[in-house]
C-alpha cells in the first residue's frame, strides 16, 4: 500500500495518471508510434496510462524506481504533458518544431520540475539519433516527493517537424549505473521510418 | 468584526512535551519523524549564515519559546512557511524570494508562530478526528497509520477562519515586540494579490493564502492592527544582502514553475522596486518561454537590460543567441553565443552551443 501511494504521489507530481496498467514487454524490436522502432533487451515493463500521453513509460526496476520515457512523433504545437491534469492554471508544455536542442531540454526540465523537483543539466552535446542530427544530455534529478537523487540521460531529435526522444531516470546509487548501458544501446539502436 | 488590540494578548509559557499516549503526543511523534526526514532532505538550504539569520528572527519573535523552535529553510519555489506543534518550522524559498524585507518575512513567521503558540494544530487534529470516518482512514492507512494520517491532514490543511484571524493578531504583536514595522504585514498580502489577480485560473498559490478569511479582508485587518502599533524597522537592505547569493537559483525555480502570468507580476514588481540583472534575465526567460505575440521582443529588451546592468547570468547571452537565431539574425546570434561561451567556457551545454556556431558559420 505504501509503495502504491508513493507511485501515485510521484505520478501526480509528475502530472501523470493514477489509473494505470503495467504489462511485461518482450525482448526484441518494438514499434513505438508510427515511425519509431526500438530494440529492447531485458525484462522491461510497459506502464500504460492516458494521463502520461503523449509519452510512453517503460520500467525495468518498477515504478517509481526507474523509468524510460519515450516520446515518439510529438507534433509541433502538441504538449508533451497533454494527458496530465492541469494544475494551478499552469500552461501545458508545448513542443514547437523550430526548437533548438537546448530549448527542448529546457522543455523536459519543465516537465520534470513540476511540483518543486529539481533538475540540473550536467551535459548536452550533439548526437546522432537514427542517423538524424540530434542531441544527448545528462542530468541530475531530485524528486520532491521523497528527496531521492537520480541521474538521467536523454536522447532526441526533431525529424520532419516531429519530436522523438528517450529519457531514462533512475536513482544515482545502484539503479542508474546498472541500466544506463542498456538504455544507451536502445538509443543507439533506435530507428526512424522516413 | 472588532479586532482585539494586540496588546491584550499574552505569550503563553513554554510547552512541555505531551505524553506519547495522548493525541497531541502522537501528533508530536509524527512530526518528529517528519523532522528527521527534513534534516536529510536534499532540498534543505544548508547555508549557515542564512539559517542563522532566519533563526535569529524567529527567536526575536518567539521570545521565551526560542529554544523550542527549529527552523528549516527549504528550496521549494512556492510561497509558504509552516510550523508543526513540536516546534519544527519550515520556510520555503518561494516565500523568501517574494518578501521585500525582513519585516515582511517576520509577518509570515510571526503568523506561523501564532498558530504554534495558540496550539491551533492540536485543535485541528481533534476537529479532524471528530469529523472523519475512522473506518475510511483505517482502511487506507491501517490502525497505526490512522492517527498519523489525521495528523498529516491536520498539519497541512488550512486553518479555520478564526484561527487565521487569531494568528494574524498574534503576528502583529510579535512583530511590534521584536522591533519590526507591522505595516509590512499587510503589504505582503497586497503583493501576493497582484500575482493571484494576474492568473485568475490559478489554484490558490499557497496554504496561507488559500485559507479564510479572504486576502483582502486580512490585508485590511492587518493594516488596522498595524495602525494601533506603529513604528519599527523593515530591515530591507539587510535582507536583500542576505538572500543575494541565492537569488539566481530561486529565480530559476520561479521561472520553472510555469506560471508565466504570476511570474511576470512578481518580476514586474521586483524590477520596479530594485532593477537588477538577475530580475531582468528571469523576466526575459519568462517572456521567451511564454512565447506569446510580442514576447520575443520583450525578452530581448530584458536580456539587453540585464547585460547593461552588468553582472548578468551568462545564460542571458545564450538566450539572446537563441532568439536571434530563431529570427535568422546570424551575426547577432553568433556574437551572443560566443559571449556565452566566453563567460561560461565549461558550461554543460558548451559542446551544443559550439555546434550551433559551426552551423551558423560566417
Amino acid at each position: 500500500m505504501r509503495r502504491l501511494l508513493l507511485i501515485m504521489a510521484v505520478l501526480e507530481l509528475a502530472g501523470c495518471a493514477v489509473a494505470t496498467k503495467i504489462e511485461k514487454v518482450d525482448s526484441g524490436p518494438q514499434k513505438v508510434g508510427e515511425r519509431l522502432e526500438m530494440t529492447l533487451d531485458g525484462a522491461w515493463n510497459h506502464f500504460q496510462s492516458a494521463q502520461i500521453a503523449p509519452a510512453r513509460i517503460w520500467t525495468m526496476e518498477g515504478l517509481p524506481v526507474d523509468e524510460l520515457r519515450v516520446f515518439a512523433g510529438v507534433k509541433s504545437g502538441e504538449a508533451i504533458d497533454a494527458g496530465a491534469p492541469v494544475v494551478g492554471g499552469a500552461k501545458k508544455i508545448e513542443f514547437r518544431a523550430g526548437m533548438q536542442p537546448d530549448e527542448i531540454v529546457a522543455m523536459f526540465e519543465g516537465l520534470y520540475t513540476k511540483g518543486g523537483s529539481t533538475f540540473k543539466l550536467d551535459k548536452l552535446e550533439p548526437w546522432s539519433f537514427s542517423g538524424e542530427k540530434g542531441f544527448r544530455f545528462e542530468f541530475t534529478f531530485v524528486r520532491k516527493v521523497d528527496g531521492v537523487v537520480s541521474l538521467g540521460v536523454g536522447y532526441g531529435t526533431v525529424s520532419k517537424g516531429e519530436l522523438f526522444a528517450l529519457l531514462y531516470v533512475a536513482p544515482r546509487l545502484t539503479f542508474f549505473p546498472r541500466n544506463k548501458d542498456k538504455v544507451e544501446e536502445i538509443a543507439r539502436g533506435a530507428r526512424l521510418k522516413m | 468584526m472588532e479586532e482585539t488590540p494586540p496588546a491584550q494578548w499574552r505569550m503563553p509559557e513554554r510547552f512541555t512535551r505531551p505524553e506519547t499516549a495522548t493525541d497531541e503526543g502522537g501528533l508530536w511523534a509524527l512530526m518528529d519523524r517528519e523532522e528527521t526526514r527534513l534534516r536529510r532532505s536534499p532540498f534543505l538550504i544548508r547555508d549557515a549564515a542564512l539559517q542563522a539569520r532566519v533563526h535569529n528572527m524567529v527567536c526575536h519573535l518567539a521570545g521565551a519559546h526560542c529554544p523550542d523552535v527549529r527552523v528549516y529553510l527549504m528550496r521549494t519555489p512556492f510561497f509558504n512557511a509552516s510550523m508543526a506543534p513540536n516546534g519544527m518550522m519550515q520556510v520555503w524559498s518561494g516565500l523568501m524570494l517574494r518578501v521585500d524585507n525582513e519585516a515582511q518575512l517576520a509577518a509570515v513567521l510571526g503568523h506561523e508562530i501564532g498558530h504554534y503558540l495558540a496550539r491551533h494544530s492540536v485543535e485541528k487534529l481533534r476537529s479532524a478526528k471528530a469529523h472523519s470516518s475512522t473506518a475510511t482512514v483505517m482502511s487506507m492507512f491501517g490502525a497505526l497509520g490512522a492517527l498519523g494520517a489525521l495528523g498529516v491532514a491536520a498539519s497541512f490543511s488550512g486553518y479555520s477562519r478564526d484561527h487565521e484571524r487569531e494568528a494574524d493578531r498574534i503576528s502583529v504583536t510579535l512583530m511590534r515586540d521584536a522591533g519590526y514595522d507591522p505595516t509590512q504585514a499587510s503589504k505582503i498580502w497586497e503583493n501576493l494579490l497582484l500575482e493571484t489577480k494576474a492568473n485568475p485560473n490559478a489554484r490558490t498559490p499557497n496554504p496561507l493564502f488559500g485559507s479564510h478569511p479572504a486576502p483582502e479582508e486580512r490585508m485590511e485587518t492587518l493594516a488596522k492592527l498595524a495602525q494601533a502599533a506603529p513604528g519599527g524597522a523593515s530591515q530591507e537592505a539587510e535582507w536583500n544582502d542576505a538572500v543575494k547569493p541565492f537569488l539566481r537559483d530561486w529565480l530559476a525555480d520561479e521561472v520553472k514553475r510555469g506560471q508565466r502570468e504570476e511570474s511576470l507580476a512578481l518580476l514586474n514588481r521586483m524590477i520596479a522596486r530594485a532593477p537588477q540583472a538577475a530580475y531582468f534575465f528571469a523576466r526575459g526567460e519568462t517572456y521567451r518561454l511564454r512565447g506569446a505575440e510580442g514576447d520575443f521582443d520583450a525578452a530581448v529588451e530584458d536580456y539587453l537590460a540585464a547585460a547593461a546592468a552588468g553582472g548578468e547570468p551568462p545564460e542571458t547571452h545564450r538566450s539572446l543567441g537563441t532568439v536571434y537565431r530563431a529570427r535568422q539574425q546570424a551575426p547577432a546570434a553568433k556574437a551572443s553565443f560566443q559571449r556565452y561561451l566566453e563567460l561560461a567556457p565549461s558550461a554543460p551545454d558548451a559542446a551544443m552551443i559550439k555546434s550551433y556556431l559551426e552551423e551558423i558559420g560566417i
